[in-house]
């Protein structure tokens, strides 16, 4: 008793002192704002330093595991959060679209040689479709239902490629091109390579840096857009499905079609992280596809805060970063990183940063979670109704 | 007429919830449906607002056929629907809550945005709270006054004294005749059947999926069937009443 009393304390400090930091957020005007955005891309830029690298990471190069899995991990986050954390869609095989974004660097790249930059625009189109084919015919189920769905999509999307000889079954593809490099960068005659170090145009195998610069750079626009979806219409209606999918409906909002949005829009991000990271691997098979992707990205948006999206990527470079970090623990790394796991359950259960919308939510109980919420449908809802037809 | 449903039939899987339903709503009316527990009020509403399928039957609405219409561009028609269990959007403020309201219309909502408040002070005075936190009378407020935004026809009502105190329920019934007499139709679902008697002018009684009485509802205040069965005072509806032998002539609904 005693015990748990002083749990609900920590949890109370703690969840007191992101309220007062919240409100402060709230409250900053908005240039002052921009400055912390404009700081924090900076410090982003900065981030594959050895200096911060030597405490970072000591047993890998911390410049790539920048690129992989912390940075890939942080924007994959953010397109699932789309899904999960906004419209309350429970999806558990959004790396089958980073798979077919991979899948279309890949094959593009080798078979028609076409350039990074066209196949990045196309991988992205052929992501939303896989979104809009795969939500089409699923996306009238709700809850536990849909996830088991999208679980078995993701698991299809893998097992195909392994079975299609023609995409390299269980080979996957090899001698992906780069993106085109810029070899020399000359700005009224200033060597510009030379004076900051890197060569942050050129392409090539050895420095993780330059794919690192394309990650922020995707990522900075895939958040503007994001934010922005978030604060329009568009958003309100998702938050709107999250809450009471049947009170959206009949508050006018054309529920089938958003959730269909919001899952083409996520694909579409997972499936841009797919085109780049395909661009640097030089090769990839069906096994970087993995379900436990799913689960691990899953885990980091749960973690952050669904819904919020610097809580998102928090969550996304806490999972993407403490395997790494304990590395030098060999098998135990695991065990640590799931105590940590298991802390934060404890001490923030709601995530991280979570979103004020979303705790007031999780408060009311029911279909506050959205689909995680575990709805079981009853009688009453459409999901038994589809599922007995 | 301005919303007719004829005969229409509803299946959850294979379980007919709805059996040949017909339900007449005239312009400037408040229509209730009464009737127990599983006798497929919700069910019905639920089919009005576009929630639930059709397996036959049709729904009018304003001269417009809209049994195959979307619920969201049912609200469009004109609409407007307090759902089961209220539907508050928990993590948005009672603000928030009647902006989606009016999700569907664009321009200046400010003058009905004071009607409502007009109509349910406490709402003007919670404006900024999460309609989470609310209690329920004044979350069965706020989805009243929400469906209210969208500038409804016809409000459909899903048992809104669920679960309140009487006195709030006496409130939110006053509030619904006051609605209505400033011209919006009502249907309204109740399970308190001697309220919704009170308040409404025609009344259908439902049982088991079928209309078993249709009346106006000062008639049915005094029928001696509705009081045994919904109003005390008697046992259930399932034993035959041997009272008058009135039994076939009062129940039209139960030769179809």
């Amino acid at each position: 008793m005693n015990q748990k009393n002083s749990l609900a304390g920590i949890r109370h400090r703690l969840g007191q002192y992101g309220d007062n930091m919240h409100d402060r957020w709230l409250n900053t005007p908005g240039w002052q704002r921009w400055i912390l955005y404009v700081a924090l891309i900076i410090g982003a830029l900065l981030l594959p330093s050895e200096s911060i690298g030597g405490f970072m990471s000591p047993y890998t190069d911390w410049a790539s595991i920048l690129f992989f899995p912390i940075g890939t991990y942080v924007v994959l986050a953010i397109g699932l959060n789309v899904v999960v954390g906004q419209a309350g869609l429970l999806d558990l095989g959004f790396v089958a679209f980073y798979a077919v974004g991979g899948y279309a660097m890949a094959l593009i790249g080798t078979k028609l040689g076409w350039n990074f930059w066209l196949i990045l625009v196309v991988g992205i189109g052929i992501c939303a479709l896989s979104g809009i084919t795969l939500g089409g015919p699923t996306l009238r189920l709700r809850g536990d239902y849909l996830a088991i769905v999208t679980l078995g999509f993701g698991e299809i999307i893998r097992i195909t490629a392994r079975n299609t000889d023609a995409i390299g079954g269980p080979n996957g593809i090899r001698g992906i091109p780069h993106p085109p490099s810029i070899d020399e960068l000359n700005i009224f005659g200033v060597d510009v390579y030379e004076l900051l170090g890197v060569k942050i145009f050129k392409y090539g195998v050895l420095d993780p840096r330059p794919y690192y610069y394309l990650l922020v750079a995707l990522a900075v626009i895939v958040i503007i857009l994001v934010k922005r979806w978030e604060k329009s219409r568009v958003g309100r209606a998702w938050a709107a499905i999250r809450e009471d999918e049947d009170a959206a409906e009949v508050m006018g909002v054309p529920t089938f079609r958003f959730k269909m949005l919001a899952f083409a829009i996520g694909a579409s991000i997972g499936g841009a992280m797919g085109v780049l990271w395909a661009s640097k691997v030089i090769s990839l098979n069906p096994n970087d596809f993995q379900f436990l992707l799913s689960a691990t990205i899953l885990a980091a948006v749960v973690m952050g805060g669904a819904g919020n999206l610097p809580g998102v990527m928090l969550g996304a470079f806490v999972v993407a970063w403490l395997p790494e970090r304990f590395r030098g623990l060999q098998e135990y790394r695991m065990l640590i990183f799931g105590a940590v796991l298991v802390a934060l359950m404890i001490f923030r259960p709601e995530g991280l940063l979570p979103s004020r919308q979303r705790k007031a939510e999780l408060k009311e109980g029911t279909g506050g979670m959205g689909t995680l919420g575990a709805e079981v449908p009853g009688p009453e809802s459409r999901g038994e109704e589809v599922a007995s037809k | 007429m301005l919303l007719e449903i004829k005969d229409i039939h509803v299946h959850y899987g294979k379980i007919a919830a709805l059996k040949g339903i017909s339900v007449e709503v005239n312009e400037g009316e408040i229509v209730t449906l009464i009737g127990a527990n599983g006798a497929g009020k919700t069910t019905t509403l639920k089919t009005i607002s576009g929630l639930r399928g059709l397996s036959s039957g049709t729904i009018t609405f304003d001269g417009q056929d809209i049994s195959k219409l979307p619920g969201h561009k049912r609200v469009m028609a004109g609409l407007g629907q307090a759902p089961e269990g209220r539907g508050v959007f928990p993590g948005m403020t009672v603000y928030d809550n009647l902006l989606m309201g009016a999700y569907t219309r664009s321009g200046d909502f400010s003058a009905d945005l004071a009607e409502v408040f007009e109509l349910f002070p406490r709402l003007a005075e919670r404006r900024t709270q999460m309609g989470g936190t609310m209690s329920g009378g004044e979350q069965q407020m706020l989805a009243i006054g929400r469906a209210l935004m969208a500038k409804p026809k016809v409000l459909l009502l899903d048992e809104p004294s669920m679960g309140l105190a009487p006195l709030m329920v006496q409130q939110i019934f006053s509030i619904i005749e006051e609605i209505n007499r400033r011209g919006t139709t009502v249907l309204l679902v109740e399970q308190n059947a001697q309220q919704a008697l009170k308040l409404a002018h025609r009344a259908y009684v439902l049982e088991t999926g079928k209309v078993v009485k249709s009346a106006p509802a000062a008639d049915l205040l005094d029928d001696p069937d509705v009081q045994a069965a919904y109003l005390g005072g008697g046992l259930g509806h399932d034993v035959p009443p041997e009272r008058d032998g009135a039994e076939s002539r009062d129940v039209p609904g139960e030769q179809v």
